[in-house]
């Protein structure tokens, strides 16, 4: 008996992703069907009672969906924004100390999300943090930061603007890298000005890498978790709880496994929806 | 007129260099920070106005070695993220090679990939928790090392097929003319030159894993702990310490700014692959 070589080849990946990934998945939305209380073992089967309840009678989950949303509009954009604005000034032509500033500026890509959240944690205690300390040598009043109701939120995103600018950077400085010059040169013979070239020729050929960049923000701030749970977990209240955060205390906390199995779903769900409409934008663009 | 258009020009760059080197201090003088503080006396570490001038000491680096077990830690992530690596790098190059050449899948190799990156790992968590806990796998590193492969196998195939498409056909072709085996020329001329796709999707695989916290934080337990739970475990109620979380800091992201600094022309390379084609 002769397998041909290339069925032979993925057999390993196929078993692996089945068993890792598709099992864990189907028996997810299994769970997501019944009355699971973790110490009472699997309940009764209660078809989309536990989707119906979250998305219809709690608030909470409603709140931090609301938080989720709000977290990566928020992120997604400043990001973007910053990171063009850097990438366009390393790529003026000729400019000195480039690569110095490229290789800095993409150290936070390298750093554990756990190190970034537990330093800033440390920067902004109210009072033993070092940033409330220089804000005062200015006279600026104390802050509670991370355990103010009205700045957890903007303190939590800026941390992460802190963290996460450079990965987009990153993909827009190689973006720009891989542009033709002949365009740029037209213009310029045509006398365009630098913010013309900008708006008619760099945004229209950098968008489809955009688009990239905007999705695999996008996708992983949809799925924040690790920040959230070191510098506020969810608080000051219900303040900063993301849907992560949200599934992981219905989980582990209160031990309901059927709810926070459908709340799971629905932000995969989510995470999908958003994506494809990225998708379809990215489709119409290229072509 | 040529004298004020330099002069425009010179300003401008000035600029540039400003807003440039604003930002670069803006990443440089927190992560300096916490190098100082992991090497002051405990009391210092609390002190504000905070002190300059200190003598420093390698305390906290003995603390968390000494009171906490991170030596245990080190060994775990390294070994976890190692294995993970390794088994990805095995399995998934070998089906990047058929997705890439035979075009297995088509279109739903493509989807396929690109639905397991979009996959929360919160929604994986709670399978996991609970099909290891009947395994009786909670608190062991075998539990991580196959949880891990939820992303590093896709993210390995995905950097890999890219890689392989790069390769033109007619190498194998004309080894397999010379006598060779489709697996002989796999193993003799495409593995060799996709040393360094190989290269890269190691290490971000390695990356991934080492900064993993979700499911450790879930499916460890005092002994098996990564160096990321180890160190979030050092915020008790009692209160931060200061100088051994710094201290824990700085030995979570050594290994990978080093990494960085001897191996950034793969990373930039290995990430931009699949964003840019």
């Amino acid at each position: 008996m002769k397998v041909h070589l290339k069925y032979l080849f993925i057999i390993p990946t196929l078993v692996v992703l089945v068993l890792v990934i598709l099992f864990p998945l189907l028996y997810a939305l299994y769970i997501s069907f019944h009355e699971y209380i973790l110490i009472r073992g699997i309940g009764k089967f209660v078809a989309f009672n536990n989707y119906v309840e979250e998305v219809f009678f709690k608030a909470e989950s409603l709140v931090s969906l609301k938080n989720t949303l709000v977290y990566t509009g928020s992120v997604v954009s400043l990001e973007l924004v910053g990171a063009f604005g850097l990438a366009l000034l390393l790529n003026v032509r000729d400019l000195k100390f480039r690569n110095v500033y490229l290789i800095i500026l993409m150290i936070p890509v390298m750093i554990t999300p756990v190190a970034v959240g537990l330093m800033w944690k440390l920067f902004l205690n109210p009072d033993l943090g070092i940033v409330n300390y220089f804000l005062g040598l200015f006279g600026v009043p104390k802050r509670g930061w991370f355990g103010d109701p009205k700045l957890a939120m903007p303190t939590l995103i800026a941390v992460d603007v802190w963290h996460e600018t450079s990965l987009i950077l990153m993909i827009l400085v190689a973006g720009l890298a891989n542009l033709h010059r002949e365009p740029f040169e037209a213009a310029t013979v045509d006398g365009a000005s630098s913010l013309q070239k900008l708006r008619f020729i760099t945004l229209p050929l950098m968008s489809p890498v955009i688009l990239v960049a905007i999705m695999i923000r996008m996708i992983s701030a949809l799925k924040t978790y690790d920040l959230v749970y070191i510098c506020t977990r969810g608080g000051p209240g219900t303040k900063t709880e993301t849907l992560s955060y949200y599934i992981y205390k219905a989980a582990f906390r209160k031990l309901d496994m059927g709810h926070a199995s459908a709340v799971a779903y629905l932000l995969l769900f989510l995470i999908l929806i958003l994506a494809l409409v990225l998708v379809k934008i990215l489709g119409r663009e290229t072509t | 007129m040529r004298v004020i258009q330099r002069l425009t020009r010179k300003i401008s760059r000035g600029f540039i260099h400003i807003i440039l080197v604003l930002c670069c201090l803006g990443i440089l003088v927190p992560l300096i920070w916490v190098v100082r503080t992991s090497f002051v006396y405990r009391i210092e570490a609390y002190q504000i106005p905070p002190k300059w001038i200190f003598t420093p000491t390698t305390d906290n680096y003995l603390t968390i070695f000494s009171t906490h077990p991170f030596h245990l830690y080190l060994v775990n992530s390294l070994s976890i993220a190692l294995a993970t690596t390794l088994i990805s790098l095995a399995i998934g190059s070998l089906a990047a090679y058929s997705f890439a050449r035979f075009h297995i899948g088509g279109l739903w190799f493509n989807v396929g990939i690109l639905t397991t990156q979009m996959l929360p790992p919160i929604t994986l968590i709670i399978p996991f928790f609970l099909m290891a806990r009947i395994a009786n796998l909670i608190n062991t590193r075998s539990i991580l090392i196959i949880a891990y492969l939820t992303f590093n196998l896709p993210f390995v195939i995905w950097i890999m097929a890219s890689f392989f498409q790069g390769i033109p056909r007619e190498l194998e072709e004309s080894a397999m003319m010379d006598g060779c085996s489709r697996a002989q020329a796999f193993l003799r001329i495409i593995i060799p030159l996709s040393l360094p796709g190989l290269l890269s999707a190691g290490l971000f695989s390695f990356v991934l894993s080492w900064n993993e916290f979700l499911f450790a934080l879930i499916l460890t337990g005092k002994y098996s702990r990564t160096l990321p739970v180890g160190i979030a475990a050092l915020v008790t109620q009692r209160g931060i310490l200061i100088g051994p979380v710094c201290a824990g800091i700085i030995l979570v992201m050594l290994p990978m700014i080093l990494l960085y600094f001897f191996t950034k022309t793969f990373l930039i390379h290995g990430l931009t692959l699949g964003a840019i084609k």
